[in-house]
């Protein structure tokens, strides 16, 4: 089911957690609201669920084309798994997922043998048959959430909402579970939207990212996209570790210091002389022994970390003395002298240059 | 080798008792309690049974067969079987309210629901004579109405409701608090009707705070003395309740009859605490499920 979100906007008091939102998610794809806390993405995500209500005015929230915003969350028919998981502590695995089933009224109602039917069959896709008869408090957290994944499945919904679907969970169960929900994923094929605040999951788990921040979007496209072609600083930032480098914009170029680099194309930054910052990943920087004649940046290495596949290092700018991070394969390593205190110059290969004055 | 072992396991030992304080401060402590304890409970408890049976089962007996006193006892029922099951309505829709939604004015009301406990029982009932007495402000309306409500049963009932109302709320406010808004938020996108969530989700889970909050609001609406004292007139057979009963005896220097009808009230008190711990156990371990078991 496809689901339009039109000009939402949403304030608690005197707080706005969303601002003039609007998001199209297509039928079948699995979508990652990706922001740090605060940025609105579980309020939004209440709001397709009928959880919360957007502020009066233009807003709507469409599902399928239809208008559903003033819908009460129990007639969206929608699958929603809590941070928390939210399981019905009182009741057994077993009627947790039955749950919804149970409540429908008598003439939509499955029989008794439909129920257990479905229930045993969402057991055996969320990998519990064998925990049917216990309690939530006798689960691990794991275990919980993929109760609370049958249950929202049990009632046939048209959408999946996933709450910080891992947030709660160990690194090991985490790496585990995000394969499970993208396996999952491509099993039902239901539209699934899950909020997070870990990039690795966004990038990982998504067809594509919604990046949120402070009731905004800042950027919509596939992992690729918004790793390689961020919008903004703030989508820099947030996605992996970037370093930044002070200077200014003259002709067409960037210079730092007495470098000058290129720019490339279709910058958000006008062409006359103003400070610019160029945002540059560590894996984006090559360093070398030698000036490769056109634009390369002389540094000191102050420190090298090499164990692994990758070799990290910390530079020192010569100029200004900014500091600043590199991410080397062995094979690039190889044949330059890397130890502390040595001497290089370093070439940025994919910079982005942006204006000053763009606050992050 | 011995020797070792004996020094390692004497020095735990010693190890053990540092973390404790001095004998003398135990003992004092334990002594200080329990004669607190025995002074202001269990003599004035061990007073009651001995007075009421000074003269033999017999006396004790024949005071429960004296009509007022069976009056009374079905005056402080009848009070109780009203007051409580409202009460019981009323806390439960206040601590939803309070602990589920956000609303103008809520800590207002959390504070009316402290209002009894803050004034005193003797006052509450004023302000009921005030309000609905002969010379109160709805006085002469009821009267001419031939409705009275003061110095008769339906002044009593109102007293104790107001006396009792904090228990159920009180109990079930931190709670609920504490349980969260999830649980009814998942019951309400898996389509349960607002009635469904209550009855599946949110009663089962406050169900032993709420027998206990039914307790405490049984036992404060049966022993309640100042506020029904004010507004019930102490007509006897006919506004009397336990308590009021007891005193009347009590001032007749009829002791025997006092003290037996009040070891009614203490063997009240008795079962309330039996209960309440009975509860308190079973809240702790309270898992059980509200549909009846799928392979039954």
């Amino acid at each position: 089911m496809s689901i339009e979100i039109q000009n939402i906007t949403k304030s608690f008091g005197s707080f706005t957690a969303l601002d003039n939102i609007s998001l199209e998610v297509r039928s079948g794809e699995l979508l990652a609201l990706l922001g740090p806390s605060g940025s609105g993405k579980t309020t939004l995500l209440r709001i397709i669920a009928g959880l919360e209500f957007a502020d009066h005015g233009p807003g709507r929230v469409l599902f399928e084309g239809q208008d559903v915003s003033h819908v009460s969350a129990a007639a969206r028919q929608v699958g929603f798994a809590f941070q928390h998981y939210a399981l019905f502590r009182h009741m057994t695995v077993f009627e947790n997922i039955a749950f919804g089933l149970r409540v429908r009224p008598r003439r939509l109602r499955p029989s008794g043998a439909a129920i257990r039917e479905r229930v045993n069959e969402l057991l055996k896709l969320v990998q519990l048959e064998h925990l049917d008869r216990r309690f939530p408090s006798q689960l691990s957290g794991g275990q919980r959430q993929r109760v609370a994944l049958a249950r929202a499945l049990a009632v046939e919904p048209r959408v999946l909402l996933l709450d910080e679907p891992f947030g709660a969970l160990d690194a090991r169960v985490r790496k585990e579970l995000r394969r499970w929900l993208r396996e999952l994923h491509e099993k039902v094929h239901l539209t699934t939207i899950f909020v997070t605040h870990d990039q690795d999951e966004a990038l990982e788990v998504a067809n594509r990212v919604v990046v949120m921040n402070e009731g905004r979007i800042e950027q919509i496209g596939t992992p690729d996209e918004v790793y390689d072609r961020p919008a903004n600083p703030f989508v820099y930032n947030f996605l992996g570790n970037v370093n930044l480098f002070h200077g200014r914009i003259r002709e067409g170029q960037v210079h730092l210091g007495d470098s000058a680099f290129p720019m490339p194309e279709h910058q958000p930054v006008a062409d006359a002389d103003v400070p610019a910052v160029a945002y540059v990943r560590p894996h984006e920087i090559r360093v070398l022994s030698q000036p490769n004649g056109k634009a390369s940046l002389p540094a000191i290495i102050r420190y090298v970390h090499s164990a692994g596949p990758l070799v990290h290092l910390e530079l020192e700018r010569l100029d200004d003395a900014g500091r600043f991070a590199a991410q080397l394969t062995r094979e690039e390593s190889r044949g330059v002298d890397l130890h502390p205190g040595a001497q290089v110059f370093v070439e940025l290969k994919n910079l982005r240059v942006f204006g000053e004055d763009y606050s992050i | 080798m011995a020797g070792s072992i004996s020094r390692l396991t004497q020095s735990s030992g010693l190890a053990r008792r540092a973390t404790h304080d001095p004998v003398w401060v135990q003992w004092t402590l334990t002594a200080v309690a329990l004669v607190f304890l025995g002074l202001f409970l269990f003599i004035p408890l061990a007073a009651v049974f001995s007075e009421a049976l000074r003269r033999g089962f017999g006396p004790y007996f024949a005071s429960f067969r004296n009509p007022d006193a069976i009056s009374a006892i079905r005056l402080t029922l009848t009070v109780a079987l009203i007051s409580v099951p409202l009460n019981l309505v009323f806390g439960v829709a206040a601590s939803w309210a309070i602990a589920k939604f956000n609303f103008w004015g809520k800590s207002l009301l959390i504070t009316l629901i402290d209002l009894p406990f803050a004034v005193s029982p003797v006052i509450s009932g004023l302000i009921f004579v005030l309000i609905f007495g002969m010379q109160g402000w709805f006085g002469p309306w009821l009267s001419a109405h031939h409705l009275q409500i003061i110095f008769a049963v339906p002044g009593i009932v109102l007293a104790t409701i107001f006396v009792s109302f904090p228990f159920v709320a009180r109990e079930l406010i931190p709670l609920m608090q504490a349980q969260g808004n999830e649980e009814e938020y998942a019951a309400l996108t898996l389509g349960a009707t607002g009635w469904q969530t209550f009855r599946y989700v949110t009663l089962p889970n406050i169900k032993w705070g709420l027998f206990y909050g039914v307790i405490l609001c049984n036992a404060r609406a049966m022993g309640e003395f100042g506020a029904v004292s004010v507004v019930s007139g102490h007509i006897r057979g006919r506004t009397n309740t336990i308590p009021l009963h007891v005193e009347i005896l009590y001032n007749e220097y009829n002791f025997v009859a006092a003290f037996a009808v009040a070891s009614l009230l203490s063997f009240l008190a008795l079962i309330t605490l039996a209960l309440k711990s009975f509860v308190e156990a079973k809240g702790r371990s309270s898992r059980s499920s509200s549909f009846e078991t799928p392979n039954a």
